[in-house]
Formats: structure tokens, sequence, C-alpha cells
């Protein structure tokens, strides 16, 4: 009997669904044995029933439930509630829905700044009231799904890499559970490193690199030592694939491209604090932390949610 | 709690080998100092990770004090020089969190400095009581 599905996209860009086709081949293999009852991305199913007559939401029994994007508004938070219910087991896919995201960034201000901010003060619309008829009101700050309902495996990554979808998927159609390593994208790297920085000020992002692209990895210099802020030491490994192909080195997503790590599998373990981790990392090898430019928001792009940022208290 | 009184919880993480002697060689004198302080013996002030001294300041104590031996006298010969090198982290993780940087220090006692010992301690709560609570504070 197929694996019923139900999919939800919650406070998200929608780059996680994209990630789900992105599986490619693999899809058609294991996609005989789900069925998916519930996927608004794909399919039109409403939660008060097709001609609204239910009075209360309701979403299709399932065994497997995939939640991408964080919480933000009431509606999200109880369709996750409902989800909960209605799924045996429960995925958050996607940093959103695992730690906050980028959306969560916003939870560096009040619910009240930030409407004073879009409504009122923002140069380029016209002043308004905060809209409040006919749409969902706002949390007072954006939740990762676990700081809502149970969760039972995540998915991080933004986006998720379809390898990782499709091991988390068979691992659950084959009974086994699916793990995630405890050890830093560092750990995968294959760039040298000589646990120096090779000097000068810390790059902003656009800086030119001294890489040769198609040169062997033992050639490149570790990026941080080269000044440029890598997330890489505080984050967790696993986006370089689980399966390489013959003659192919593993090396992290971000790196193979050339660019630094920017943090989105979260920490590495469960209460760590990448901010603290983070500073003693940069200047532990001779980096001056005084010249990342917006430290705070930099550090915990992808994780604000689970209370990383919060507005700053008010100074006496 | 009224404003006047309110006492400061002061967490003074000291080394072994140098400063705890210090505050012991305080006690020993009966040289007074403010009773804010609470004490925690560590083998050496550069095993204090941050993660310590930021999750001490953000769950309810209003200042932390990290006392090592002078430069040159560590025990494991560079131990408080580490503790030196992530002082600057220190204090601009307590930016990040809105804490002010007064609000932790990190200073050299000797075995033989229990006069310092109380003066810096007696400093130390005059400040944090200028200061007032710790956002964070949960007393």
């Amino acid at each position: 009997m197929a694996v019923r599905v139900a999919e939800e996209w919650l406070n998200i860009c929608g780059g996680c669904e994209v990630s789900i086709l992105d599986i490619g081949d693999q899809l058609l293999d294991i996609l005989p044995a789900l069925e998916f009852v519930h996927m608004p991305v794909l399919m039109d199913s409403k939660y008060y029933g097709q001609l609204g007559e239910r009075d209360h939401m309701e979403i299709p029994e399932a065994d497997v439930g995939i939640i991408s994007g964080g919480i933000r508004n009431d509606e999200e938070k109880k369709i996750a509630e409902e989800m909960r219910k209605k799924c045996k087991t429960l995925i958050t896919l996607g940093s959103c829905a695992c730690f906050g995201g980028i959306p969560a960034m916003a939870n560096m201000w009040s619910v009240d700044e930030l409407t004073d901010k879009v409504y009122r003060h923002c140069s380029t619309t016209e002043s308004a009231a905060t809209p409040t008829e006919n749409i969902p009101g706002l949390l007072d700050r954006v939740y990762a799904v676990d700081e809502v309902v149970d969760v039972d495996v995540t998915i991080p990554g933004c986006p998720p890499s379809p390898d990782m979808i499709v091991e988390a998927l068979t691992c659950l159609l084959e009974g086994k559970p699916f793990i995630l390593p405890e050890k830093s994208v560092c750990d995968e790297c294959p760039a040298k490193r000589e646990k120096k920085a090779a000097g000068g000020d810390i790059k902003r992002p656009l800086q030119p690199l001294d890489i040769k692209v198609g040169e062997p990895w033992e050639n490149t210099r570790c990026f941080m030592e080269q000044g440029v802020l890598c997330i890489g030491p505080v984050t967790r490994a696993g986006c370089s694939g689980t399966t390489v192909e013959e003659g192919e080195e593993k090396v992290p997503r971000c790196i193979k491209g050339y660019m630094p790590c920017r943090g989105c599998f979260g920490p590495i373990r469960k209460g760590a604090n990448p901010l603290v981790d983070m500073v003693s990392s940069i200047s532990s090898i001779g980096l001056d932390v005084k010249q990342v430019v917006d430290r705070r928001a930099l550090l915990n792009r992808y994780i604000g949610g689970q209370n990383r940022l919060k507005p700053l208290p008010v100074r006496n | 709690m009224p404003e006047d009184s309110f006492e400061p919880l002061i967490i003074t993480f000291c080394c072994n080998w140098c400063s705890y002697a210090g505050a012991d060689l305080a006690g020993t004198s009966r040289i007074q100092y403010p009773a804010s302080i609470r004490i925690i013996r560590v083998m050496c002030s550069g095993m204090v990770h941050p993660n310590v001294v930021i999750d001490t300041l953000t769950k309810g104590a209003d200042a932390v004090i990290i006392c090592g031996c002078h430069p040159g006298d560590c025990h494991y010969l560079e131990g408080n020089l580490k503790a030196e090198m992530r002082r600057e982290g220190i204090e601009l993780l307590l930016d990040d969190l809105g804490l002010e940087q007064e609000r932790f220090r990190l200073e050299w006692v000797s075995a033989s400095e229990g006069q310092k010992f109380a003066a810096l301690m007696t400093e130390m709560t005059d400040k944090v009581k200028a200061l007032g609570p710790s956002p964070y504070s949960t007393s």
C-alpha cells in the first residue's frame, strides 16, 4: 500500500518544494510508493471543504506530513497543529521550518516596530493603517515548527538538498531512523587549512577570492583564512551529499560553487549558540571580529527562531 | 524589589592556582567584601569558554568576573593569555545581547593579593549597583 503524504507550505518562498522536484530521476523510483493526499502547492484541496461547507479546518489523514516554512501568523499555527494531528510522522523541510530561516531575522524587532516600519515609515509606499480585516494576525515573532508542535524528522538546508530528501524518505519507507551527522561543514571541507589567517581585513562577500576554478582542492586555501566570512565552523555538515560519484571529491555545496558557507544547515547540535562559537572561531585564527558587519544578523542568518534572535532589551 | 535594595548577583570564576587562593586569603585575613559575589572555582581562567559567560549573563547573573593568574604566572603557562584573547569577543557579544560591557570583567589576582581581590569585588558590586539589574535578571 502506498504511503500517504501530506505536504504543507507555511512562511516560505517555495524553494523547498522546488527542491522536491529537483530530486529528478530518483523521484520516479520512490513515487509509486507515495500517494500525495494534500499539497497546496500542487493540488487543490481546501481546508474548509471544496465549497467551504465545513465549519472547521481539516487536512486528510496521512502517514507522513512534510512542513516547509516557519510559523509567522495564526493561520500557519493552526495548520501546523492540524498537520500534527493528522500525520503519523512529521517532517520539517528546509531551514525556515527547522530554525525560522531568513524571515526569522525579523525577530530582532517587535511586531509593532515591524508593522510601523512597513506601513508607515517606508519611503516607497504610502502610509496606511496596519490591515486587520480578512487576514490572519501576526504572531509575536517567527517560530520554528518544532517550537509549536512536536517534530519527528528534520531536513535542514536552504534549499534542502534533493539527496537528503530522498535519503530521509527512503529511511522512512524502510522504517530506519534518519539521523543528521553531528559534525561541522569544515569537517567535510577539502580546502587547505593552515589554522592562521593569511592576514588583512575581513572581506565583504563580493570581494574577489584567491581561487582558481578547477584546481584540485588541496591547492585552495580555506576561505575563512583568506578573510572571507564562512559560517562552516559552526554549521552542521551534510550538504555535500551522501553519495559521491567515483573519482569525485565530497565538497560542501557552497564551497563547491566557490562561495563561503552561509550556515543554512543550522547549529551542529541542539542548544549550540553559533553566534558565540563563531566569534571565538573568527578570533582564534587571528581575524578581527569587530570588522564583521551586522554581526548579530549575519551569524544568525538562518536560525533566528528558537529564541536565538530577539529584540534587544531596552537600556535605561 | 525596591530600587535601593538591589543586591546584584555576580558570578566570579576564579582559577584554582592564584585567584581562588587570593580569595581564600581575603577570607582568612577577615577582609570584608560584599556578599553579592558567588565564586566558582575553575582549574584555569583559560577554560572559561565565552559560551559559559554568555549563558551566565543571559540566565540570571548581573555580572561576570573572570579572575586568573598574572600573565607569565599561569600554572598551565598560557591559559590566562587565552582568556585575554577571548575578552574582546565576549565584550562584543555583550553588545549583541544589549548588555553593558561593564558587566564583564577579566582581572588578574595572585595568591597573595587578598586585599586586591576584596577591593575588586567591592568596586564591581558598586559599579553593577549603579548599572542596575541586568535585563535578563531572573530575581
